[in-house]
């Protein structure tokens, strides 16, 4: 059964453009409760409704769903610590995605067994890794209990090694301390000696109280001196050693030997470089004590017994328990590999399922409940034209839940601004994210980004004119554009996404580069004889200094500047004034385009006094002075000068400069200097457009805020007051017993009349038109200027760099014209394709930004952003 | 060619844009390629007739002082 047929069905408009947004529709879906998910999940895998929030009142916490999203979080958190254990285990990330379990609908047991499955693989992991490092906190233990074995006896030797002639029972212990003693000492005890700084003693005292100590440790081993050992970090063994001797009052001696490997200890991040340390003291308070310092100082005490038999037998029973740990320690490497193997086959999977999910119940939290609790009630905003796609999603949704409650959709009517939903393809995006960026477009609102996808890319072509760097980069759009899919990872990019989004963009501005570059006939700052020159070269004349003037053929050269041009030394002279004087046409051009665009906008919102009262004046007062302008330039050019009448009397006197023209046409309206003078009349329509523009300035000013006034007078005077600032949003609920309205009441925009308010802004933006029309059309002039720095530098870098190489005469010159080849194209590609591209771009942008938008287009809309999983994963992506 | 010829082909282009209004029929957004057309259009004539009308009647010769005599 399907659900179509609630609700009033507006006709639908087929087709849609992007020359204004979508139509849109705010819904009301009344879903059964076990319907729910499956619902929103399908909505999410379409991504065509952008939902509401009907609790703005209940704060995140108390939602109907919390629960499951916690849950969810839940999940999440596990996931994220198996992804950490599997980074840290070198164990291989799967990209494999299991679409079936994704992208299908999944019932609740799918999710809890997931659930189970991920809950289960984490526990082991815990248990695992927490066995891991208890074993290896054992295993450190060990090993340097191992290396105080092993150095103890060394100390030993040592000491005894110094006093070979004193007999007692240290050297009778120490010449019986095993195969250990037998080490040749002579070595270490240069360096012991060298090391053994005790406090800030010198030297001598140091020895003298050495001595003391261990003719007290030879012969009075039966008056209690004992040791303590254990390892310390070497860096802190000099602290020991002096706070040792401070709080002892150097009664103590304390010998260590540097451990030579690294021991890494699991409570460090890197292993630390450690000692063994012995130190002997006299009577058992004194070695309490210097058992604490040392636990403080984060030394670890190893009991060693005194004797070397005893010391051997806990080495061996050490190095024992050593090997039996590592085999322990492998094997629980293993089993977490091995597990951690099996979940990084399936995360991907889970992560994308689990962050679905998560987003559903968020979505679920935005709905709220019907009276009896059966059917959730949601309320969000599509394009029209997307609802039979949304109602087969609820169809299919229905089915996927196995019920035979249907989903009811229902269209309401309602006053509240829509958000702007313009639907781009892969071509329009990028133009559209020019726009987007300089405002959302108003539901309804003539979009400029249809515009923009021509004029942008052409006036950047302006800027950037030139053959050779207009092939390169439609070079580079192309390759974008053709292997789009494969280099689909450019987008996730933070650098190149700027590129790959804009490839189309990138692909017309090249295009209309090699366009204008022909007509500037500039191929990498060379010229192009395409066609018959229309100047002729004297073949008498010249010689170096000499100055020598074509001759003007009867031809003009067909399309684009003549090739004469380009080495005559006046060639800037003519390129500058034509450049100049084009830039001011289309600028003025542009800018009509922008004002007319306000008509359609006008209708659109039924304001017919938008167009009598504002666009008129306006269109008049740009076209009776830049209009004029225009008309000055052409009328210029097509005038011949130099033509005489039959009587050999030239027929004008003079050309005239248009810039003195358009000055004097304000400083001294009515008269225009005879030798200037361009057409009879010329005065007099001067001074008629003068005040034609003049006349506009009050009508913009004053007319639309007096009869906004008139209008709203006639209706107070009629007796209706203001309507209620507060609508009801009313639904068509015929036959839908017990539907709840849960469209709240929304206040309106203030309807209030503030006559002060409007002067105020009418004021503003009439003086801001007529000062812009002026500033903006000079604002145009930076086509002129950027395409002269363009076709300057590419001259230079030609000249400069790689014209002398061609100039080179001898033997190595293959290898300089190679070597000033790579640095010509180099710097050609980095400085005028990248930087000057750069620059021409950003200046392109203000003009529409700037020049263009700010004529017509308010860009105050928000933008739709429906629910979709996509987004949902891109999001979650970008956090991780 | 003269002056003229801008003109005439102003006519032709402007009928081209006309023509265009009835050539795209396609479902897609159909108003995304007239536009595109049109601008297009107007845009390469427009800088085409500029260039043509700034050499017509040009005011000045061009110069050249590194120009060899042909023996």
């Amino acid at each position: 059964m399907s659900s179509r047929g609630w609700g009033q069905q507006r006709p639908r408009t087929k087709t849609t453009s992007i020359f204004r947004s979508e139509v849109m529709s705010l819904v009301q879906l009344y879903i059964p409760s076990d319907v729910a998910r499956y619902t929103v999940s399908q909505l999410g895998e379409m991504g065509l409704i952008q939902f509401r929030d009907l609790n703005q009142d209940v704060s995140a916490f108390q939602r109907s769903f919390v629960n499951d999203v916690r849950r969810f979080d839940e999940i999440e958190r596990k996931l994220r610590y198996l992804q950490s254990k599997i980074a840290e285990s070198d164990v291989d990330l799967y990209d494999f995605l299991d679409d079936e379990f994704v992208t299908a609908a999944r019932g609740p047991r799918d999710i809890d067994e997931m659930e189970e499955r991920i809950s289960a693989h984490e526990g082991r992991v815990l248990r695992l890794t927490a066995a891991y490092k208890e074993m290896q906190l054992k295993h450190v233990e060990l090993i340097e209990n191992k290396h105080v074995l092993e150095e103890v006896s060394s100390l030993f030797t040592e000491i005894s090694g110094r006093q070979p002639s004193t007999p007692g029972p240290a050297a009778r212990r120490g010449s019986a301390a095993g195969p250990l003693d037998s080490v040749p000492l002579l070595g270490r005890s240069d360096t012991v000696s060298s090391r053994r700084s005790i406090g800030s003693m010198d030297a001598a005292r140091g020895e003298l109280m050495l001595d003391a100590e261990i003719g007290a440790v030879a012969a009075g081993r039966d008056i209690n001196v004992g040791f303590i050992t254990g390892v310390i970090a070497r860096d802190r063994i000099s602290t020991l050693e002096r706070v040792l001797w401070r709080s002892l009052r150097g009664n103590m001696f304390l010998n260590y030997v540097d451990i030579e490997e690294p021991i890494g200890d699991p409570r460090q991040e890197e292993p630390v470089y450690k000692s063994a340390f012995i130190v002997f003291a006299h009577g058992e308070t004194l070695r309490d004590r210097a058992t604490k310092i040392a636990e403080s100082l984060g030394a670890t005490l190893y009991h060693v017994d005194a004797s070397a038999e005893q010391r051997q037998e806990e080495l061996i029973d050490t190095m024992s328990r050593l090997d039996d740990l590592h085999q322990i320690l492998e094997n629980n490497r293993v089993a977490r590999i091995n597990e951690l193997t099996a979940v990084s086959e399936q995360i991907n999977t889970w992560f994308t399922v689990v962050r679905k999910e998560k987003a559903i119940y968020h979505v679920l939290n935005l709905f709220n409940y019907d009276a009896n609790r059966n059917s959730l009630i949601a309320e969000g905003w599509c394009a029209t034209n997307d609802i039979p796609a949304i109602q087969s999603a609820l169809h299919l949704a229905t089915e996927d839940a196995g019920s035979n409650v249907p989903t009811v959709l229902q269209e309401l009517r309602t006053t509240k601004e829509p958000p702007t939903f313009v639907r781009t393809n892969r071509f329009t995006e990028g133009f559209q994210n020019i726009v987007d960026a300089y405002g959302v477009p108003k539901a309804g609102e003539v979009n400029p980004g249809l515009f923009t996808v021509i004029t942008f890319p052409f006036l950047f072509a302006l800027m950037f004119g030139d053959l050779g760097h207009g092939f390169l980069m439609t070079l580079c759009a192309a390759l974008l554009c053709y292997f789009e899919k494969r280099l689909a990872w450019m987008a996730k990019d933070e650098s190149l996404r700027m590129f790959y989004s804009g490839r189309y963009i990138v692909l017309l501005m090249g295009i209309f580069s090699m366009f204008t570059g022909f007509l500037y006939n500039d191929i990498f700052s060379r010229a192009m004889a395409v066609f018959a020159s229309g100047w002729r070269w004297p073949d008498d004349a010249g010689g170096e200094g000499v100055v020598v003037e074509a001759t003007k053929l009867a031809h003009t050269y067909p399309i684009g500047i003549d090739p004469a041009w380009h080495h005559a030394s006046n060639s800037l002279l003519f390129t500058n004034s034509y450049k100049m004087k084009m830039s001011i046409v289309l600028g003025v051009i542009h800018m009509t385009l922008g004002i007319c665009l306000q008509v359609p906008n006008a209708l659109h919102f039924k304001k017919r006094i938008n167009i009598l009262h504002v666009f008129v004046p306006q269109i008049i007062f740009l076209f009776s002075i830049f209009g004029y302008l225009v008309f000055a330039i052409i009328l210029k050019w097509s005038t011949d000068w130099y033509a005489r009448d039959a009587s050999g009397e030239l027929t004008h006197i003079s050309p005239p400069s248009l810039l003195n023209m358009l000055i004097y046409m304000f400083l001294r309206p009515g008269s225009v200097d005879e030798s200037e003078r361009m057409f009879r009349g010329q005065a007099a329509l001067q001074t008629l457009l003068l005040l034609v523009a003049l006349a506009c300035v009050p009508w913009m000013l004053l007319v639309k805020p007096l009869i906004l006034r008139k209008e709203h007078n006639k209706i107070v005077s009629e007796g209706y007051g203001r309507i209620s600032s507060h609508v009801r949003v009313s639904t068509e609920a015929d036959g839908m017993a017990g539907a709840v309205i849960v469209a709240e009441q929304e206040e309106m925009q203030a309807d209030d009349f503030d006559f002060a308010e409007i002067m105020i802004n009418q004021t503003i933006h009439t003086i801001e038109f007529c000062l812009n029309s002026i500033s903006n059309t000079a604002s145009y002039l930076r086509l002129w200027a950027l395409s002269l720095a363009h076709a300057q530098l590419s001259e230079v870098l030609w000249s400069m760099i790689f014209l002398p190489t061609l100039k080179m005469s001898g033997s190595f010159q293959p290898v300089a014209i190679m070597f000033g080849f790579a640095v010509w194209f180099i710097l050609t590609f980095g400085i005028l394709i990248g930087m000057e591209g750069l620059s021409a771009f950003l200046h392109a942008l203000r003009l529409h930004w700037v020049e263009f938008n700010n004529k017509f287009y308010d860009g105050t809309g928000v933008k739709f952003e429906p629910f979709s999983f996509r987004a949902v994963l891109d999001e979650a992506e970008e956090q991780a | 060619m003269g002056g003229a010829s801008v003109f005439w082909i102003g006519v032709v282009v402007v009928g081209l844009c006309v023509g265009s209004l009835f050539t795209f029929k396609s479902k897609t957004d159909p108003t995304l390629w007239r536009t595109c057309t049109i601008l297009t259009l107007m845009c390469c004539y427009l800088m085409w007739g500029l260039t043509y009308l700034a050499q017509l009647h040009p005011i000045i010769v061009p110069k050249r002082d590194d120009l060899r005599v042909e023996f």
